[in-house]
């Protein structure tokens, strides 16, 4: 890390004798004490109070020398915003870190909202100026929501691969998966043929299947494995026991196989909304900076 | 028949292990039981899925033991016979069997081979996408440029293409588009005014051509006739403007920079403001000039103003200062002042008119139902509006005076003889007329010769009417004409006779009536605006004056004056005084840009409605900042 270190005594060596974390990590949103919130906020509250006690018509506000002042302010703003995309696949340490650059990303784009609308002098229509303001927040808005998913999801997915014999890596989750298939394949040879079919369907179905909806919402109502466990426990309901029954097995490793599935899609779920709204903020990104290129050419084309 | 059975397993390594078997069997069993001939591992596989037999030494029979399919060349089947010689591919789950002839034994041989993994998670995972959503939305770089695209077709493309496409109907007057999408039409910012509505369609009726801004011969196309100048001098106009300084001067140059040059139309008459009528213009646009005028303009005649409220100067009200030889009225404008006093030619009184007291009072009371009010007599008994109901009718003697000041001046067997009203040579003509017969007839019953008797109060009082007759019914003719015309007189109580006239008037002259209409010509002043207020709460002195001459109509201050209401366009004046009821009024209220002698233009959602009386009716940006 390229930050200073946190002032304050020299972290401890960490032993069993204390549970405290010394943390020294300061996130993106609280950089440099957080400098960028600042100084966005004083920048938001200056324009608000301009906006409002400058006196201006309230007509065609964006066609006022505070109106263009914002709209030029904020068209620049956007493509600085943007250019976030080229720039994080840089990462440098110093004064313009990756970190210094994500902070300023995150509460510039903040400000953006603030800019924007008042630029709009809160006059929308059906028409391209109001589509790239609407295009605007929807790009900031699934920005908060993105930077609140890393605030919040990752923890939520650590504690998801811990269990009580330590972490699991994604890695482990597929051969986990792969060697209950296996032991599910060798157990289920003495089945018969309604039995196998279901214990098939159940190992042929792609542990990764499922649309987007499925995996944001972690439902899978189709899923093979609950399917054959609780058919195959149906079908053995009405069956007489008998020692050593294949079943038996087959049932205990439809169990952990589905205990599996659920954990991995659990995983599946938490990084899908992980990346989810960068596949909002990212397009929506685009779709904007045209429909603002739309929006300048128009104003001065019908000048 | 034998066959031969070569399962072929995978090392880690990718090298094959083959190993043998020969089935002595007449009958080949497939399946996943570990007794079958051919045992195939496999969960898609029935536990004896398929037989195979001889049929002759070339030719074998597979069939399905438990109507199972099967797939015999990439066919599925339940019953297929195999040419040895030929060969075969059969498929059962995830393993494939291929059938050849073994070339060292002779024998049919099954190679038999596992293609599919034992489950999909055992197939090749990519760990570095499979956990991502790559595979479930479309890529973000491919819908960035999609949406991308889409918007600058949409939104860029399609509507220069619009107004590519109808070029020339610019600055044709009654060109329209055709309907149909106009893509240009979603760069609007907002509906035209009402007044514009049908050239909604239409961007280039106004925007001519592309990156130059609207001008004034857009405006022109149809505005042949209802624009005029404010003053014919272009020049003195941008004179009295005054070069911008400072900040405006800056914005000024950024304008012009971007080719917007100052002066057009379109910037007092702002457009795209949504579907109602077009908005006022705001009163800094004309004080931008007037205020301070004196200072850039040296020569004008006009003063200075700014807001109504505080800086507009003293009105002037045109007067009228007496008759031209042709008997029209000399007009004048003076400084309004307390006492103003104009040229008529009337003499009236209206405060004894007006009185509740006296004998006007009475009589109106004693005639109830024939006037306006029946305790006294009223304003609107004169005093009718036009039809417009913004100014006054003059006042006419036969509908206004007559019902009292009758001028009748003789009866013959019920029927009374009238002067005619405005022509004083037919009064002359009429009165001589009337005395040529002589002296009023002698009553019958005024012997003269009888003895007066107590009890004869009915002779008596016939004696009286007759010596008064005599008395008012002079001798001569002209001693009539003259007392009609002097102190005293129908005549000269109401007008100002002088001497001087002709023979046909007997040497008398009655002055010429000029009733003012309109004292303030520059101002639009409306009566119908303030019909709940009382005439008296700005014409103070009417109950008070006994003046014909005196003017009236109020002045800018003082009690009765406009500003005891109008408090100018922010209600600046609140500031400094208090107002009972505070009436905003910006320039435009009362002053027209396009001058002429109409009414200033209003924007029609304010021409009806209720009396304006609060200070905030022009729109204001934040309406509770403004106090």
């Amino acid at each position: 890390m390229a930050t200073t270190p946190a002032p304050g005594p020299a972290p401890r060596r960490r032993t069993g004798a204390t549970r405290e974390r010394q943390s020294t990590h300061e996130g993106f949103l609280v950089h440099k004490n957080g400098k960028w919130i600042k100084l966005s906020a004083a920048l938001a509250a200056v324009l608000i109070l301009l906006y409002i006690f400058v006196p201006l018509p309230p007509q065609h506000f964006g066609s006022t020398w505070l109106g263009y002042t914002l709209g030029t302010i904020g068209a620049l703003l956007i493509l600085w915003l943007t250019a976030l995309g080229m720039r994080k696949r840089a990462i440098t340490p110093g004064r313009w870190s990756l970190k210094a650059w994500t902070s300023a990303h995150v509460w510039l784009g903040v400000l953006l909202s603030v800019i924007g609308t008042l630029h709009s002098g809160f006059a929308f229509g059906w028409n391209v100026h109001t589509l790239a303001w609407s295009l605007m927040m929807i790009v900031i808005v699934s920005g908060i929501f993105g930077v609140t998913a890393y605030a919040t999801l990752p923890r939520a997915l650590s504690a998801n691969r811990y269990d009580s014999e330590g972490a699991i890596t994604e890695k482990q989750m597929v051969e986990a998966l792969r060697s209950l298939d296996r032991q599910l394949h060798d157990a289920a040879q003495p089945l018969d043929r309604e039995c196998a079919v279901l214990v098939d369907n159940s190992l042929e179905q792609d542990p990764f299947t499922g649309s987007i909806i499925n995996r944001l919402t972690g439902r899978y109502p189709g899923d093979a494995t609950r399917e054959a466990a609780g058919e195959l426990r149906r079908l053995r309901a009405h069956r007489p026991r008998i020692a050593d029954d294949p079943l038996d097995k087959v049932d205990a490793l439809l169990t952990r196989k589905e205990a599996m599935l659920a954990r991995l899609r659990r995983h599946l779920r938490i990084k899908g909304w992980l990346q989810a709204w960068l596949y909002v903020h990212v397009p929506m990104t685009f779709a904007l900076i045209a429909a603002l290129s739309a929006h300048i050419v128009s104003v001065f084309f019908y000048w | 028949m034998s066959f031969v059975v070569r399962q072929i397993a995978l090392k880690s390594s990718g090298e094959e292990i083959i190993r043998r078997s020969v089935a002595e069997d007449a009958v080949l069993v497939i399946g996943r039981d570990g007794s079958s001939g051919i045992h195939l591992p496999d969960l898609a596989v029935d536990p004896r899925h398929a037989r195979i037999s001889a049929i002759d030494a070339d030719t074998l029979l597979i069939e399905s033991i438990g109507e199972q399919p099967f797939t015999v060349n990439g066919r599925s089947t339940t019953s297929s016979e195999l040419e040895i010689a030929t060969g075969a591919e059969l498929a059962f789950g995830g393993h494939r069997i291929t059938l050849a002839r073994e070339a060292e034994s002779g024998l049919p041989a099954f190679t038999v081979r596992r293609v599919e993994a034992v489950s999909e998670s055992a197939e090749a995972i990519d760990i570095g996408s499979a956990y991502t959503l790559q595979k479930l939305l479309p890529g973000k770089r491919m819908s960035a440029w999609g949406f991308a695209a889409l918007v600058l077709l949409t939104f860029l493309a399609v509507p220069i293409w619009s107004w590519a496409t109808y070029q020339p109907l610019a600055l044709h007057k009654d060109a329209r588009r055709p309907a149909g999408i106009h893509g240009d039409t979603a760069w609007s910012s907002g509906n035209l005014s009402l007044a514009h509505k049908n050239l909604n369609n239409d961007c280039q009726a106004c925007h001519v051509q592309p990156f130059v801004t609207v001008r004034d011969n857009a405006c022109m196309t149809c505005h042949k006739t209802d624009a005029h100048q404010h003053i014919a001098d272009g020049a003195r106009l941008l004179k009295a403007r005054g070069e911008p300084t400072g900040f405006t001067g800056f914005q000024r140059a950024v304008a012009n920079a971007f080719n917007k040059p100052a002066g057009r139309c379109v910037e007092c008459h702002t457009e795209h403001e949504g579907a109602g009528a077009m908005p006022a213009t705001r009163q800094q646009f004309c004080t931008d000039c007037h205020d301070g005028l004196k200072s850039r303009l040296s020569d004008t005649k006009i003063a200075d103003a700014a807001d109504f409220g505080t800086a507009h100067p003293q009105f002037r009200p045109m007067l009228v200062t007496g008759i031209a030889g042709d008997g029209k009225p000399l007009r004048q404008r003076a400084v309004w002042q307390d006492g103003l006093k104009e040229s008529t030619g009337l003499k009236f009184t209206h405060a004894q008119h007006l009185s509740k007291t006296n004998g006007i009072a009475q009589m109106v009371r004693r005639r109830p139902g024939q006037f306006a009010a029946n305790d006294a007599l009223g304003c609107k008994d004169c005093h009718q509006t036009d039809s417009g109901g913004a100014r006054f009718q003059p006042v006419e003697m036969e509908k206004a005076c007559q019902s009292c000041h009758s001028l009748t001046f003789d009866e013959i067997g019920g029927t009374f003889r009238t002067l005619r009203h405005g022509e004083p040579d037919q009064v002359v003509a009429d009165l001589r007329a009337a005395f040529r017969g002589g002296m009023p007839p002698r009553p019958a019953n005024l012997s003269g010769m009888a003895r007066r008797i107590p009890g004869a109060a009915a002779q008596q009082s016939t004696a009286a009417d007759y010596a008064r007759a005599v008395h008012f019914y002079p001798m001569q003719a002209d001693q009539a004409v003259t007392a009609v015309f002097s102190k005293g007189g129908m005549c000269y109580d109401c007008h100002t006779v002088t001497r001087g006239g002709g023979a046909a008037t007997a040497g008398f002259s009655v002055q010429k009536v000029a009733q003012n209409g309109r004292y303030y010509n520059k101002g639009w002043f409306d009566h119908k605006d303030h019909r709940k207020s009382e005439c008296v709460s700005c014409h103070i002195k009417a109950t008070t004056s006994n003046e014909a001459d005196a003017v009236l109509v109020p002045g800018i201050d003082g009690a009765g004056g406009c500003r005891s209401c109008h408090v100018g366009e922010g209600g600046a004046k609140l500031a400094s005084a208090h107002v009972k009821e505070p009436v905003a009024s910006g320039c435009a209220m009362c002053h027209e840009y396009h001058m002429d002698t109409g009414a200033p233009w209003k924007p029609a959602d304010k021409r009806k409605g209720p009396a304006l009386l609060t200070a905030a009716w022009d729109r204001p940006r934040h309406p509770t900042l403004q106090r």
